[in-house]
């Protein structure tokens, strides 16, 4: 009784003026009559308590035929707007057809008369005529009810009849079996059909073939005559088009690329519109950007896509308003309807569903384009390559996994996380993979390419080597590849003993015994080994020291080079330029001669250089003057021969570290000069540093034959190779890390260089 | 300088640190051959003595007692094509494809340039640069020298043709540049050393060693000795 209170009382106030108006003012009527006819009050009572039973019956029945009409409403909006969709979609392939068949003529009549057609006529399909004429149909129902109304009707009927037959889920299975189809993962069953596809556009066309298979199954499945007459009209339009865009494809090689761009963009245009259009939250654009990189042919199947999208964006809104209804309809009613609960149930079972061919598409759209680029179908990227406003576009309106999921493909394969996950990356150990075997003598230095799976090897055997990695040759043992060099830098008269590659990755430069620095144009990493010789490789020769370079660091905005060399000087150079000697810095002479050189990596206007004296010193570049002694000599042990062998910079902190031949490595603060950390590192001289990019980790190499992986925070060893054999008692000359790759490589006196992984 | 600093009390370090001026490079005290105990020791003992005069040819030629042969000719002919990076790019300066067309020597023979699938009319330059490349791969090759230490009897037998094409390197320089030839040999006996290399070793046929270098040699210990 307590809860129908509030039921009363709204029951009350909801139809004041239908029939609560009318018994307000009837009431005082009946009790002059039961004053003359002498009710009895429990009888009066009794017939208030029916009549407001019947009034309360009365008002709920009305409610659920609300509810069920606005529901019924909200449905066949939807059911309207796909019909539209379909409708746009079929006048659009109309139009390519008409293009399509245009396009065919000119070539025609080109091939016939050798003179192009007007050009007018050779106008992509435009499809602001069809965007008019949505625009007048979705205003239409707005305007004349009365059209609206015969429609409904008609549309009603349709819906009960389909409704007997089972069309709800009917029309899901079709529409889950499109996208399927589409996405190419429709169970080719029918291979009869498919089995020879044409495959001049590779994927594509087998997509499309799917999609003809779907759509034939679709009809064959479909009850509905209408639908299924739809669909067969649909396949067969597609079939033909299919068959001109064969020719087009063929046509893409020599002149109609162009057009085909064209056609391409006004249709991304349109889509954009109907994006936008549409109102569906549904992602489009993810599934734009992956279509986009799926092929090159791309544009015919993402206008598929977009109209399926748009179309299943409108089963979502059905299926949303359908959950609407009842919810409110629970929360007024208070007690269950029978028919609505069974809509209930059709409506979650709709929602499931979709939820779930929402889900298939995701995932076989990942899984699809995950096998394009992992089956080496490099299209995609050139793609990107060709429009990259498009896919710009597509990847800003994108949004969703879908879009990441094509973005993550899109890196390479080897490529390492290192940006997102750099400590589980680390956490990894390293193993030997390649083995870099080629040159005669010891290898004194190398560099990796800022980006590619591609490093330079300096040996003293006068000689740089380009080695590509993706380059290997078959080796018995699988534990490691062999690579062989695709080019030889030949130009040094002397050991090459320091190498630097600039951040383009188009040049390098080379210091070498001979006491020159030789600048290389970095030859294509998939020249032939055996090409021609180009005398334009060897782009330049900085000669000014006078004795052999020992040295190199390149900076990476300024496109500015240090080198540091035996003849006590350290030098500054803008490679490239007419005069490329901008500066040169000398110490006293008892310091002895520089050993290496590093730009401060935090301020570009600051170098340090260390000595053979084991000081070293903090430089301005613009002024040209000493700023600061690291305190490198003070904290070294013995001073007879402890000179550094190399020094390199944190890439974000300001901290220096060096290099000694007595064992140790040592940390500087580079602010104050004072020493933050020192630690015994190896059992022999360290010869080399480096720090990873993100500056987690500091390998270092020892002629102790062993490279060594630090944490830079807690200063502990993670992982120790032994990675090159002794040549008198040298051992290992260079460690490195990849710029942008999971690799590291060393560089030994055994003439051998190393790549892990 | 930095050699000099190293304590002589301690066993002496044999390292071109960083800094290490070019006079100073490998002016290390000679380490006997004994006391090699690397895997390189015979690279190690050859430009031992190469370093101490590269004109003693005999002497670099003479390998120590109970030296396997087959590594002793294939050390030998790595630092042959080491030192031949030298000749080379000091013909790229002079020898370009314009005027020499093809690898010649004298009139006789036109060599084509093996390195090709099928062998090619490459230019002097070309043909020498991809014999040196090819040379390369074929010494650093993991499937014939997998090991620097012993080396199978069938892999000795390819340092014949290496040495062949090597040889016309030599030649060309020789015949057609001989300015630079002269210089290069000068500094490093290199031709001399692989002519008495390839005679003392059966390497080649005395008909292909056109270079008239053995004569000039055979001359000079002569009147050394007088």
């Amino acid at each position: 009784m307590i809860d129908e209170g509030p039921g009363s009382l709204s029951g009350g106030q909801g139809n004041p003026m239908m029939s609560g108006g009318p018994g307000m003012s009837g009431r005082p009527q009946q009790d002059d009559n039961n004053q003359r006819t002498q009710y009895t009050m429990p009888g009066i009572l009794h017939f208030l308590q029916t009549e407001w039973a019947r009034f309360e019956m009365e008002r709920s029945q009305f409610e659920v035929e609300r509810a069920e009409l606005q529901a019924r409403i909200a449905f066949l909006q939807g059911e309207r707007k796909g019909q539209e969709n379909l409708k746009q979609d079929l006048v659009r392939r109309i139009k390519m057809l008409e293009f399509a068949l245009k396009q065919e003529r000119a070539k025609y009549h080109k091939l016939k008369y050798g003179s192009e057609m007007n050009p007018d006529e050779l106008k992509p399909p435009s499809f602001d005529k069809d965007n008019m004429k949505d625009e007048v149909i979705e205003t239409n129902p707005v305007a004349s009810p009365a059209t609206t109304a015969t429609w409904r009707q008609g549309r009603q009927l349709l819906r009960q009849y389909l409704q007997e037959v089972g069309y709800t889920d009917t029309i899901i299975d079709v529409r889950s079996a499109r996208v399927r189809s589409l996405l190419g993962l429709q169970p080719q069953t029918d291979t009869g059909e498919g089995a020879q596809p044409a495959l001049v556009n590779g994927d594509s066309m087998n997509n499309r073939r799917a999609i003809d298979q779907g759509k034939a199954r679709g009809s064959g499945k479909m009850p509905s005559y209408v639908e299924g007459a739809l669909m067969d009209s649909e396949a067969s339009v597609l079939a033909t088009f299919d068959f001109l865009a064969n020719e087009n494809v063929a046509d893409d090689d020599d002149e109609n690329l162009s057009d085909e761009n064209e056609e391409g963009i006004s249709a991304d245009d349109e889509n954009d519109e109907r994006i936008e259009k549409s109102r569906s939250k549904i992602k489009t654009a993810g599934i734009e950007g992956m279509a986009g990189v799926d092929d090159g042919e791309a544009e015919e199947v993402l206008a598929e896509f977009d109209f399926l999208v748009s179309e299943t964006g409108e089963g979502a809104g059905e299926a949303q308003s359908h959950g609407d209804g009842p919810e409110w309809v629970k929360k007024e009613l208070g007690s269950p309807n029978e028919e609505w609960g069974v809509d209930q149930q059709l409506i979650s079972k709709l929602k499931e569903e979709y939820k779930k061919e929402r889900k298939t598409r995701k995932t076989t759209g990942g899984v699809q384009s995950g096998g394009n680029l992992a089956s080496g179908n490099r299209k995609a990227g050139v793609t990107v390559n060709n429009n990259p406003d498009e896919e710009l576009e597509a990847i800003s309106v994108g949004l969703g996994e879908l879009a990441e999921i094509t973005v993550n493909n899109d890196a390479d394969p080897a490529n390492y996380d290192q940006i997102t996950a750099p400590t589980e990356v680390f956490r990894k150990t390293w193993n030997a993979k390649y083995t870099l075997r080629s040159h005669f003598d010891g290898v004194r230095t190398l560099a990796f390419h800022p980006t590619d799976s591609v490093l330079i090897t300096g040996s003293e055997d006068h000689t740089l080597k380009l080695w590509n990695l993706q380059k290997t040759v078959q080796s018995k043992k699988a534990a490691s590849l062999d690579v062989e060099p695709v080019y030889t830098f030949r130009g040094h008269m002397g050991p090459v003993l320091c190498l630097a590659v600039s951040a383009s990755g188009e040049q390098c430069y080379s210091g070498g015994m001979d006491s020159t620095i030789q600048c290389w144009n970095i030859p294509s990493s998939n020249i032939d080994p055996y090409d021609s010789f180009d005398s334009k490789v060897l782009q330049d020769t900085m000669v000014a020291h006078t004795d052999a370079v020992w040295g190199l660091s390149i900076h990476n905005t300024k496109s500015q080079l240090l080198s540091c060399s035996a003849d006590g000087t350290v030098r500054l150079w803008s490679p490239g330029t007419k005069s490329p000697l901008l500066n040169t810095f000398t110490v006293d002479s008892e310091d002895g001669v520089p050993t290496s050189v590093d730009f401060v990596r935090c301020d570009p206007g600051q170098m340090v250089a260390s000595f053979t004296s084991a000081n070293t010193y903090l430089f301005d570049l613009e002024t040209n003057k000493q700023i600061l002694t690291l305190e490198t000599k003070q904290n070294s042990e013995s001073g007879s021969n402890n000179q550094i062998n190399c020094v390199v910079n944190h890439p974000t902190l300001p901290i220096t570290i060096t290099a000694h031949e007595d064992r140790h490595i040592r940390f500087f603060d580079i602010n104050t000069g004072k020493m933050i950390h020192s630690m015994v590192a190896h059992l022999d001289a360290v010869t080399c540093l480096a720090v990873d990019p993100n500056g987690l980790y500091l390998l270092s190499g020892s002629h102790d034959c062993s490279i060594r992986l630090w944490n830079l925070d807690s200063k502990t060893c993670v992982q120790e190779i032994t990675a090159h054999r002794k040549k008198f008692d040298e051992s290992i000359h260079a460690v490195v890390f990849h710029p942008s790759k999971p690799y590291i490589a060393s560089a030994g006196a055994d003439a051998l260089a190393k790549v892990f992984v | 300088m930095i050699m000099a600093k190293v304590d002589a009390e301690e066993s002496i370090i044999r390292r071109n640190r960083p800094g290490t001026k070019s006079e100073n490079w490998c002016s290390w005290p000679d380490e006997p051959f004994e006391e090699m105990d690397s895997t390189l020791a015979v690279q190690q003992f050859i430009q031992q003595s190469i370093a101490r005069d590269a004109s003693c040819v005999d002497e670099i030629l003479t390998p120590p007692d109970g030296q396997d042969e087959g590594v002793w000719k294939y050390e030998h002919l790595r630092q042959f094509c080491m030192e031949l990076n030298g000749l080379a790019v000091k013909l790229q300066t002079e020898c370009n494809p314009e005027t020499c067309t093809q690898m010649t020597a004298t009139e006789q023979w036109i060599f084509l340039c093996a390195a090709h699938k099928t062998p090619k009319e490459c230019p002097a330059i070309d043909y020498t640069r991809h014999t040196l490349d090819g040379a390369a791969c074929l010494l650093n090759s993991n499937k014939y020298f997998p090991s620097r230490v012993s080396i199978k009897e069938s892999s000795v037998a390819k340092l014949g043709s290496v040495c062949r094409r090597v040889y016309r390197i030599f030649s060309h320089a020789y015949f057609h540049h001989r300015a630079l030839f002269d210089e290069y040999e000068n500094e490093t006996s290199l031709c001399k050393r692989f002519t008495v290399f390839v005679t003392k070793y059966n390497l080649m046929s005395k008909d292909n060693l056109i270079v008239p270098i053995l004569e000039d040699m055979q001359s000079l210990p002569s009147e050394s000795e007088a």
